[in-house]
């Protein structure tokens, strides 16, 4: 029973694993490419967001919005920010994906994953 | 100090200190709670300043680009944050402690909301043990003021007592002087009746008055009973005792003859169950006084033609009669000094507080039942 507990346990371990691997791979491949490229300061971006939205569901929610419709006034930058950085188009992923990314997103550039005690 | 005084003064005290401390109990107690309060709003205000100065270094570690943020921790309190939901994000508190939680008794809580949400906090909930050494201290002082109140206010109010009851001391000692002078005045005269009658008696002159002398016989062996009743009272057990044996058995008899004259003029129906040999270690005038009120109480307050019950025992003598009785309400405060419940027979009201006396003295144990209309029994047992 317990060697059946702990084979099922490592296999949702390993799937879990499989699918941050997989999403941040979109996430690579769709966003941090061009980022990375144009310099765009990403962790910079999701401390904004965490400024303004404060939970996880709240930012990938916020991400999704201004994701489907990337304008100047929906952006959490400040409009200084596109005079250096172009309005970037709109993606053409479908929903499911984008939501993957955003994900994998919020995930990479976690502060709270950061956070640790010092040992006193 | 009188024992009527002495229960007045108990009575008084008993009220005046239950309200007074009763009242001084709930400013005390509404004392300690402000200030308890106050206490703990001081803690807390240290609690705020901690959390001032939490937040702001979590302000800094948002703007940390290091890849560890450590946590700001304080040995006095611990913390943690939690984001706009609520949700528990980091800290040094249990991650089972949520916002909404933070009433536990010994630690003091304290929320402030951070804004804009930096590290994605909301809340920071900051915690320390509450600090129970100012708060015993003021219970102590709390405690020591109600002790030293009660103090106070307990002498003021024996003062306040003694002050209240004077006049009824002054009164009850009037009496008893005016008791003390009668019962001296009475002596000569009582003594001049009754030895002139036991002339008349012995010389046989007293055929064709015999009627009338005897009333007078009565009358002066009553007065002369009153007179040892006072006398004894005026003593007030300050006289020496002579503890012998005592045939008890023996004295009821020879007070029966002397209340003879008495019974015969009431026309009372005497019936008596007397146990030889009765010894008992008293004092004769102890016994006689017992034994001439408790009769003489059964023929005052019996009704003409009644009977009159005297049952000798070797556990107990009783005394009953089937006079008008004693109301339930008056039956525990007719052993009263001065209390009688008929006005209508004469007397002081001091026989069955004589018999309390002697009671008391020989640690007898006294009892009386009435049935109000139909009579009354007396019981002394002499054993407990």
């Amino acid at each position: 029973m317990a060697k059946i507990a702990l084979c099922i346990s490592m296999m949702i371990y390993c799937l879990q694993a499989e699918i941050l691997h997989v999403n941040r791979d979109i996430l690579q491949r769709h966003c941090l490419t061009c980022h990375q490229e144009q310099k765009i300061p990403s962790n910079l971006i999701y401390k904004r967001y965490l400024l303004k939205y404060s939970t996880q569901a709240r930012i990938e929610a916020a991400i999704f919005s201004y994701l489907k419709h990337p304008e100047q006034q929906h952006s959490i930058m400040p409009s200084a920010f596109f005079l250096k950085f172009p309005m970037k188009a709109s993606l053409s992923l479908d929903d499911a994906t984008l939501k993957r990314a955003i994900k994998a997103y919020v995930s990479e550039f976690s502060l709270q994953k950061r956070l640790r005690l010092k040992k006193q | 100090m009188l024992p009527s005084e002495k229960r007045s003064l108990v009575r008084f005290l008993a009220i005046y200190l239950l309200s007074t401390l009763l009242l001084f109990a709930l400013a005390s107690w509404i004392f300690y709670t402000a200030s308890k309060h106050d206490i703990i709003a001081r803690q807390k205000e240290s609690l705020a300043y901690e959390a001032d100065r939490i937040v702001s270094q979590i302000r800094a570690l948002h703007r940390s680009t290091a890849d560890t943020l450590f946590y700001p921790q304080s040995s006095i309190v611990k913390s943690a944050i939690y984001d706009l939901d609520g949700n528990y994000i980091f800290g040094t508190l249990p991650q089972e402690q949520t916002l909404k939680n933070s009433r536990k008794n010994l630690m003091i809580y304290y929320t402030t909301a951070i804004e804009p949400y930096y590290l994605g906090a909301a809340y920071l909930l900051v915690a320390a043990p509450v600090q129970t050494a100012p708060i015993a201290t003021l219970k102590t002082y709390t405690w020591w003021f109600m002790a030293a109140a009660a103090a106070v206010f307990s002498v003021l109010g024996y003062v306040l007592g003694r002050l209240f009851t004077a006049p009824m001391r002054n009164s009850i000692e009037t009496m008893n002087r005016f008791i003390q002078d009668t019962t001296h005045e009475l002596n000569t005269p009582i003594s001049t009746i009754l030895t002139n009658i036991e002339m008349i008696e012995t010389f046989g002159k007293h055929h064709e008055n015999s009627a009338e002398l005897q009333r007078i016989a009565i009358a002066s062996e009553t007065l002369s009973r009153i007179y040892d009743d006072l006398t004894y009272l005026n003593l007030n057990h300050r006289y020496h005792r002579h503890i012998l044996p005592l045939d008890i058995s023996k004295l009821v008899q020879e007070r029966l003859i002397y209340f003879e004259a008495m019974i015969h003029a009431k026309g009372l129906n005497v019936t008596t169950h007397i146990a030889s040999h009765v010894i008992l270690e008293m004092d004769k005038n102890d016994a006689i006084r017992l034994i001439d009120n408790l009769i003489s109480n059964a023929i005052k307050y019996n009704r003409p033609q009644g009977v009159l019950r005297i049952v000798l025992h070797k556990e107990y003598f009783s005394v009953s009669d089937t006079g008008s009785g004693i109301a339930k309400k008056d039956i525990h405060t007719v052993m009263q000094r001065f209390k009688r419940i008929e006005n209508r027979e004469g007397g002081f009201g001091i026989g069955l507080d004589i018999v309390l006396q002697v009671v008391h003295h020989y640690n007898f144990d006294f009892s009386i039942q009435s049935q109000e209309y139909h009579g009354t029994e007396v019981s002394i047992r002499w054993q407990k």
